[in-house]
């Protein structure tokens, strides 16, 4: 992926709660792991969903592409998909860059 | 601030809007409050369904928004309890659900749910629902307060018509009862125990021989005025007012446990306050004038009675026939009461002051009446 594609726009008014956003996709991203490793996939499933309804909603559209790669993966029990899906969405919440506008 | 204005006042009132978003995801929770502040309205968050649905009882809100999937109670939940209770029913609530969820929203319609909203959340599809349900709420509001204001206003019609017959007390509680299956005022006609007070004025007759018209009107209504003081004092019910004679009820429309001791009390309220206007126009006519009471319990048949015309509500009966024979044996400022509510009034009266008038015939009863004559405060049996 570009850098360009690690850029996400962001209105203004969402500056605030944009920190926070953040700092609970980091927290995601461990409890991620953590269901990996123990292979629940409900609770993937269910994170997936998450991630699915809020990405969008902040402007993090690849928050919401992530997420409906981790639910259909978990849906499937497909642990390759998960794995992978996982990997990005580590590297990309590492490397985001987030322009107010 | 009298009902009417109170409502009044809350209709011209422009309140904030006020939200409730129930999320377990706390950044959507956020984001959805945040876009509804920035609007002018006010939101609260709640993390879960049980959590909401205690705010909403504690504070309701003008709208609620539900995640369907929420930790405890689902929004499903949520929006099924919210409608099936009257106080909260008529609050719109949105549900949120995934935008490829057509099952959510099948079930969301059955629990009653007013509207959708996907994720993720486009803040204009977001403002556009909330706007338009705020529209639909404040409507539907303004025209149930316009109907509690029309509502307040007939029952405040009504309290003026019925507190010229009874006690404004009394006119509060029928209004309230207003509708009741077991209300007072009901189509059918009921037997029920009254007890029945008539006095009337003696000596009036000759008075009006030799005064002028107008006078007379006057003095009558002074006369009524202490009566009917006295009668709403006690709650006593009246059914009839006719030349100087006026017939009243007591354990009636409404039961009242001391109905004996109200009617006793009110007769002698009645002889003690017109006493002294007796005196004055004693001195003034030159005709000895006193109220002369009767009263009598039993059994009465109480209902509206007449024609679709002209209809009263009153009662008839052997009690209210035997207190209207006491009455006109009763001399001025004497009460003559029948044995049975003597009976009943026994404890409440020295001994002193009662006086046992023996067994009297009265006029269209078959059997002699016991009858006794009981003193007020300040007179002499």
């Amino acid at each position: 992926m570009t850098d360009s594609a690690y850029t996400v726009v962001v209105a203004k008014d969402l500056a605030d709660l944009v920190p926070t956003f953040m700092n609970n996709r980091k927290k995601e991203l461990e409890t991620l792991r953590t269901a990996l490793a123990a292979l629940d996939f409900e609770q993937l499933r269910q994170l997936g969903h998450r991630m699915k309804g809020v990405g969008n909603s902040y402007g993090f559209s690849r928050v919401s592409d992530l997420g409906k790669s981790i639910e259909d993966g978990a849906h499937s029990g497909d642990r390759a998909v998960l794995d992978a899906a996982i990997v990005d969405y580590a590297e990309y919440l590492a490397r985001v860059n987030v322009v107010y506008e | 601030m009298s009902d009417l204005a109170a409502v009044q006042h809350e209709i011209g009132a422009q309140s904030e809007f006020r939200v409730l978003v129930a999320d377990d995801d706390q950044d959507m929770a956020n984001f959805l409050a945040h876009m509804l502040r920035k609007e002018g309205m006010e939101a609260d968050v709640a993390a879960e369904g049980g959590a909401a649905l205690e705010r909403v009882m504690a504070s309701p809100p003008d709208l609620v928004m539900l995640d369907v999937l929420m930790p405890g109670l689902s929004g499903f939940e949520v929006c099924r309890r919210l409608k099936a209770d009257p106080s909260t029913a008529l609050i719109p609530v949105v549900l949120i659900t995934a935008l490829d969820d057509s099952e959510s929203r099948v079930r969301g319609i059955e629990a009653g749910a007013d509207d959708f909203l996907s994720k993720p959340v486009s803040r204009e599809e977001l403002l556009a629902r909330v706007k338009t349900l705020r529209r639909l709420h404040e409507t539907r509001r303004e025209l149930e307060q316009r109907r509690l204001a029309t509502e307040i206003e007939r029952k405040e019609t009504i309290h003026k018509a019925f507190s010229r017959y009874i006690s404004p007390g009394l006119a509060e509680r029928i209004i309230h009862d207003l509708g009741a299956e077991d209300g007072p005022f009901q189509a059918n006609a009921q037997r029920i125990e009254v007890v029945a007070l008539f006095a009337d004025l003696r000596g009036f007759t000759r008075i009006t021989e030799r005064s002028e018209a107008g006078n007379v009107v006057e003095m009558l209504n002074e006369y009524f005025a202490f009566l009917t003081e006295a009668t709403y004092q006690r709650h006593g019910t009246i059914f009839n007012m006719a030349g100087d004679s006026l017939l009243i009820g007591f354990n009636v429309p409404l039961p009242q446990k001391d109905a004996p001791a109200r009617a006793l009390q009110c007769a002698q309220e009645m002889v003690l306050r017109f006493a002294p206007i007796g005196r004055q126009w004693e001195r003034r006519f030159g005709v000895a004038t006193g109220v002369g009471i009767g009263i009598c319990m039993g059994e009465a048949i109480i209902g509206n009675i007449g024609s679709p015309h002209y209809m009263s509500y009153t009662i008839i009966g052997n009690p209210v026939n035997t207190a209207a024979r006491l009455m006109q044996l009763a001399a001025a400022n004497e009460v003559l009461v029948c044995g049975e509510f003597f009976q009943a009034i026994r404890d409440l009266v020295p001994e002193q002051d009662v006086r046992a008038r023996g067994d009297v015939a009265l006029r269209g009863r078959s059997e002699p009446t016991p009858v006794f004559c009981v003193a007020g405060p300040g007179s002499e049996v």
